[in-house]
């Protein structure tokens, strides 16, 4: 073939190649796939001295529990965090590009990320996409001008708010918030309120389940507390494990053996012109 | 039929003290006839990376395809190995650049890292990671799979033990799925 | 699922807004009540955007739509202020929301009202529904709300009002509308902008006036309940 195109790497973007492909097999009667969804629960308040996000940790396909234990808290910046629900590849995409794009806005401009530039870039991603890109989002963070705290829903929309919910558990939640939220919450209240709530995600929505996850961010400060609290521990191993009876019956077995390692000459000869 | 069920497949990984195993069936058919009973799903990136893909045969083909081409120009730019978190992240920008016409693949990464340390990972077909530190599963028989793996599996296995675990609940799970089957094979490292 | 129940579903502000002219200015009000099918999404939301010091915008429609829309004509509106060197017109903002309203009228789902004051013209209110025309008018409504109102305002809207008289009426025609339309809600929220620049005011639902057979608004139904001399209520914990 002479006029072969040599596929270089993209550099960014999305590629609409098998869509029409995609849209015969459709036609032909094949089912579009499901995609692994975080039906989630997700929450964040302003206590006294700075924010509190939460989050489960369970990832959905369908009706399978895809993960156990999966983070829903994505970093945004060291002063930034974001919980995501929705389908989970767009809502670490979204969050992974947005985090990179602030990191090269700290680099240039030398000052703290602020906690409007990601929601307006969170937001102008989002409104492009007209909700395919189907990521609601909880953002919150401390910047030089206090603490803040939105939420984004996939089609570009965002709200401000003291204390906000997402996900298909923000009922359970919200109504957990709305009869207990008050301002000026000191950091233990603020964090027991916000386990409150997702725990009601957690055992009244079905979408959401095992551990609650929390981010603590003050002024100058983070604490990011992986499952802060374990309601669901498995009870059920047996410590013994599984015996086999009948070993399995191996047709043929190849072994090569790894490579080793290039040894690195560690501060080898100067480089001599 | 969901286009995942078009040729069937079952993956799973697993980890263990200083090792993993990675297994599949072997099978590849149209619906329920029978194609071919030594269909490869398991490909070697290099010496200790492995990347199973389950689904479409053909998108996991062209998928592989395209991963051996990136990592291989990595390897020219770099003069060295992906680690498998690298390449995990590789996989998963490949696959969500297609968002929106995505290819019919769910991917299944083991490997070993520094010092030996097992990395397992798999991604739904759009490229959304799940790591996890037990095991992995994919394909039309992964339910059954999540249930023997589930109960099978324990923490810091030796690789003789790890094999035969691997095994047991690949071979278990096959015989409760009619679209894949025919033995299976197993990588273990 | 219920369609009704569709959290994916985009937002939209089933709304009341309104503007009124008065003596030395304009008032522009809404409630504030942001909702995806029946779930209330946002109870205290602010549906009246700044655009510049003497200009506010009131958004109705997709919450997505409208901020976007909102938030491009405040970007041209301070560059156009820049190169001005004095205050944007009420008239180009106008023109600006029209602009974008107009040109992506295949992709937006938003109804606005332009309000606020220049020393050119004084106040001004301008009414940009759907499709992208402009209108400038004495008083605007719009939103779900305002089907509730347009006799309403037909006979009580008064040239040369007062500001207390003018905002008292928006006040009046938004608690009446939260009264009868179920998409809106909340509170109310105006501004007031005349020479002097822009006040925000808040009323509260229990500071709105009651209407024909409305009940006054209860922090918990526990306090309805415990007036009714009812069992115990219930209580957590």
């Amino acid at each position: 073939m002479t006029n072969a195109k040599f596929e270089a790497p993209p550099k960014g973007g999305f590629s609409f190649d098998l869509c029409k492909r995609n849209e015969m097999l459709l036609n032909k009667g094949l089912k579009a796939p499901g995609f692994l969804k975080t039906g989630t629960t997700i929450v964040g308040l302003i206590f006294q001295d700075g924010v509190i996000l939460g989050a489960d940790t369970r990832a959905t396909e369908g009706p399978i529990v895809a993960d156990k234990n999966c983070e829903k808290i994505h970093y945004m910046a060291p002063n930034i965090y974001c919980c995501g629900a929705g389908t989970a590849a767009d809502t670490e995409a979204v969050t992974d590009m947005v985090s990179s794009q602030l990191k090269l806005h700290r680099y240039h401009t030398g000052r703290e990320s602020r906690v409007v530039t990601s929601l307006t870039l969170l937001k102008t991603h989002l409104f492009r996409y007209q909700g395919y890109v189907s990521a609601a989002l909880v953002l919150g963070g401390v910047d030089i001008t206090g603490p803040h705290l939105h939420t984004i829903y996939p089609h570009g929309s965002t709200d401000t708010l003291p204390f906000a919910t997402m996900g298909s558990g923000s009922l359970a939640a919200m109504s957990v918030f709305e009869s207990k939220f008050r301002e000026g919450l000191s950091k233990e209240e603020g964090i027991k309120l916000v386990c409150e709530a997702i725990s009601s995600g957690i055992f009244n929505d079905l979408g959401s389940g095992s551990n609650v996850d929390v981010c603590v961010i003050t002024k100058g400060n983070v604490e990011y507390l992986r499952n802060h609290v374990e309601p669901n521990p498995r009870t059920y191993t047996s410590a013994k494990g599984c015996t086999f009876t009948k070993p399995t019956e191996v047709l043929s077995t190849k072994v090569s053996l790894r490579e080793k390692k290039a040894e690195v000459n560690e501060g080898g000869d100067a480089m001599e012109e | 039929m969901s286009i995942f069920e078009y040729n069937g497949s079952a993956l799973v990984a697993m980890v263990g003290k200083n090792c993993f195993a990675i297994g599949s069936d072997r099978r590849l058919g149209v619906q329920l006839q029978t194609i071919a009973t030594d269909f490869q799903r398991i490909f070697q990136i290099h010496d200790h990376l492995f990347i199973g893909l389950s689904g479409l045969g053909t998108d996991a083909q062209t998928l592989y395809q395209r991963l051996v081409f990136r990592h291989k120009l990595y390897q020219l730019r770099e003069e060295r190995d992906m680690k498998p978190e690298t390449f995990a992240n590789l996989v998963s920008a490949i696959l969500y650049e297609k968002r929106f016409g995505p290819y019919f693949c769910q991917p299944v990464i083991a490997g070993l890292g520094d010092d030996n340390k097992p990395f397992i990972c798999t991604m739904d077909s759009i490229g959304a990671k799940e790591l996890a530190k037990d095991f992995v599963v994919a394909g039309t028989a992964s339910e059954s799979l999540y249930g023997a793996c589930e109960s099978m599996y324990k923490p810091d296995m030796e690789p003789e033990e790890l094999f035969e675990t691997v095994s047991q609940a690949l071979q278990a799970s096959l015989d409760r799925d009619c679209l894949s089957g025919w033995g299976g094979h197993v990588y273990l490292v | 699922m219920d369609k009704n129940l569709d959290f994916n579903g985009p937002h939209s502000m089933g709304t009341t807004i309104v503007g009124v002219t008065y003596k030395d200015g304009v008032i522009l009000g809404a409630d504030s009540r942001t909702s995806t099918g029946v779930y209330v999404a946002n109870r205290a939301s602010d549906k009246i955007t700044q655009l510049t010091d003497n200009v506010y915008v009131c958004r109705s429609g997709s919450a997505a739509d409208s901020q976007i829309v909102s938030d491009y004509v405040r970007y041209f509106l301070h560059q156009h202020t820049i190169q001005l060197g004095q205050p944007a017109t009420v008239k180009v903002a106008a023109n600006l929301v029209r602009l974008l309203a107009y040109n992506n009228k295949d992709m937006l789902q938003t109804g606005m009202i332009v309000g606020g004051w220049d020393k050119y013209e004084g106040g001004k209110i301008y009414g940009i529904p759907l499709g992208g025309t402009v209108i400038e008018q004495p008083f605007a409504i719009g939103g779900s709300g305002s089907s509730y109102l347009y006799g309403f305002f037909d006979q009580a809207w008064k040239e040369g009002m007062t500001k207390d008289e003018a905002e008292d009426l928006v006040k009046k025609a938004v608690s009446l509308a939260i009264a009868r339309d179920g998409a809106s809600g909340g509170v109310v929220r105006t501004v007031v902008i005349n020479k002097d620049g822009a006040t925000r005011n808040f009323y509260p639902g229990d500071q709105l006036p009651l209407w024909h057979e409305e009940l006054m608004p209860q922090n918990s139904l526990l306090d309805i309940w415990g007036a009714a001399a009812s069992p115990e209520p219930m209580t957590t914990e």
